[in-house]
């Protein structure tokens, strides 16, 4: 940036800089302050991560937490059992579930806070920053009391003499566990997207006859996609990698890749399995977040005409 | 641009998605207060009996300790770390900017809970199989530092940098002119930081889950194992002890910072 250069003028203005070479020492001595984050995140987050992949490649051992021969059969093995592949897909699902319902939810609430005055702002941040702020196992904590068979949601269907709905220990419990912890994060994705177009665009439309639907449809919400696209990439990453929800509010019937990447790596102690199942996801993630972002930036430029007159 | 009619529907929906976010938030306080095993409606009256409940239980105070312990290493560790590296990206990194900025905040991109299993292996690969409580400060210095990070940078883009050269030009030095006028300027944002990372600590889960061993139990742990076979309330007040921490975040974080510092997408 233009700062260093500033520093120099400043210095030659006041004619009192440092020698050269104590001026290299002070740049030299700038470096310092990056270097114990970037010792941390070398160690324990690059390295870590790679003797994660380096581990997907040994052998499992009944003696050791693996055997140092070098093999692909984890990857193999994983490829050609069906019972994987019906876990990544059920976990890919509910991702896509949680991400839609999120998305609905969010986008009405981020219009709302985006166009609020000033002083409701502050207030409103803090009801959507909140829950953020407390711990995912006490919201979750707080889902089992209402949607246990005992719960409150179904003491009062079994008052109003309406049949009790399962709500917990399946999807349904999941998903709504889900959508309520990652729902401040697409809310405020959009937020600062919202915030970014000026109201005149909307208030254009409308004065050349656009009704509210139309206006959404053709001014904001194309307006709003960057937003959306961050939210939902967001979304759908946590979700998929989520571990303390499913675990508690499916029981043991919803299977996910985190519960089971972790049950293989704590219960049946084969690291080379679990990590070999780990990077798999971590790869199939990259793949879907990748191929996702490339086709909402084709349609955020194709020019949007069409049905719509 | 909205109509008054429109507005009104707008409003109706936005109040029922605030009642669906705080919802379960309130019923634990509810179920911390509740006199009853059970919340039923109406409630069976206030009582204190959980909180004593939990006073008295061995297993949940000492996690509880243990787990401020935790946030407190994990915190100092973070915030010195991360609020080294908010000034250097925000004045020297030039064109490498976007670059490290990513790096610094990939721990909290990835998950947590693979991030947990990496790190267990990892420390297993070096011979570090037992580092136990040093294992968690590192796990959760790793978690923390990014918050810390992207809150002190918010604060130091705002910052007037004239008032330094004017510092320097009046003829103090590098550090006095830190010590006197950066430092004071950007107080705020570190403190914010500083305490977004004890809560992220306090209620970190998944490093905890996979690096935590015997006799070392952070309190989310301990309540996970216990709302895996029962609801008793006495887990309830542990959720209102980590609720109104939450609420003082907030507000301090609003009031030093600024909560539009948090916006993820967009500007």
């Amino acid at each position: 940036m233009g700062a260093p250069a500033r520093d120099v003028l400043a210095v030659e203005l006041v004619g009192a800089g440092p020698p050269p070479e104590r001026r290299l020492a002070r740049h030299a001595g700038r470096h310092v302050l990056i270097v114990p984050a970037l010792a941390v995140l070398i160690v324990f987050f690059v390295l870590p991560y790679l003797n994660l992949t380096l581990i997907s490649l040994m052998t499992p051992s009944h003696q050791a937490p693996y055997a140092r021969v070098l093999t692909l059969g984890n990857y193999a093995t994983l490829l050609r059992d069906p019972f994987t592949w019906r876990v990544i897909w059920h976990t890919l699902w509910i991702g896509v579930a949680t991400t839609a319902i999120c998305l609905v939810i969010s986008y009405p609430l981020a219009y709302h806070l985006a166009r609020a005055p000033r002083r409701l702002r502050g207030l409103l941040m803090i009801l959507v920053i909140s829950p953020l702020l407390v711990g995912v196992l006490i919201r979750t904590y707080g889902w089992m009391i209402l949607l246990q068979d005992t719960g409150l949601i179904n003491q009062t269907l079994r008052a109003l003499h309406l049949p009790a709905a399962p709500l917990m220990y399946n999807d349904t419990g999941v998903l709504i566990g889900l959508v309520h912890v990652f729902v401040p994060f697409m809310v405020l994705s959009i937020a600062g997207t919202i915030q970014t177009i000026d109201p005149e665009l909307e208030f254009a439309a409308r004065s050349l006859g656009a009704g509210a639907w139309r206006t959404f449809r053709r001014v904001v919400f194309p307006l709003s996609l960057p937003g959306v696209l961050a939210g939902t990439v967001l979304v759908w990453v946590l979700t998929i990698s989520s571990y303390v929800i499913p675990s508690l509010l499916g029981g043991f019937t919803v299977l996910t890749v985190p519960i089971l990447v972790v049950r293989t790596v704590t219960e049946l102690f084969n690291w080379p399995g679990g990590s070999a199942f780990a990077i798999l996801f971590f790869v199939i993630t990259l793949a879907v977040v990748g191929l996702y972002v490339r086709a909402m930036g084709h349609a955020g430029r194709l020019p949007d005409q069409g049905d719509d007159r | 641009m909205i109509r008054p009619r429109e507005r009104r529907w707008m409003a109706v929906a936005v109040a029922v998605l605030y009642v669906f976010l705080l919802a379960p938030i309130a019923i634990v306080v509810l179920a911390a207060l509740n006199s009853g095993a059970y919340l039923r409606f109406p409630p069976e009256g206030l009582s204190l009996r959980w909180f004593v409940a939990f006073a008295e239980s061995r297993s949940f105070t000492s996690s509880l300790r243990f787990s401020l312990k935790l946030a407190a290493l994990a915190t100092a560790a973070s915030t010195v770390v991360g609020t080294m590296a908010s000034v250097w990206i925000v004045r020297f990194s030039g064109r490498w900017r976007n670059a490290f900025r990513v790096l610094f905040v990939a721990p909290l991109a990835v998950p947590g809970i693979l991030t947990g299993i990496a790190l267990l292996i990892f420390f297993y690969a070096v011979g570090w199989g037992n580092t136990g409580f040093v294992g968690l400060v590192i796990g959760h210095t790793l978690i923390c530092t990014p918050y810390v990070f992207l809150i002190t940078s918010a604060g130091l883009l705002r910052f007037d940098r004239t008032l330094e050269e004017a510092a320097r030009n009046l003829g103090a030095g590098a550090l006095r002119t830190f010590w006197r006028i950066t430092l004071p300027l950007i107080k705020g944002g570190i403190i914010s930081g500083a305490v977004f990372a004890f809560v992220a600590s306090y209620d970190e889960f998944n490093i905890s889950l996979l690096l935590s061993g015997v006799g070392m139990t952070p309190l989310p742990i301990q309540l996970f194992d216990y709302l895996r076979f029962s609801f008793d309330p006495t887990a309830a007040v542990a959720g209102t002890i980590s609720i109104g921490m939450a609420f003082v975040v907030v507000l301090v974080t609003q009031k030093l910072v600024g909560l539009d510092a948090l916006y993820l997408g967009g500007g």
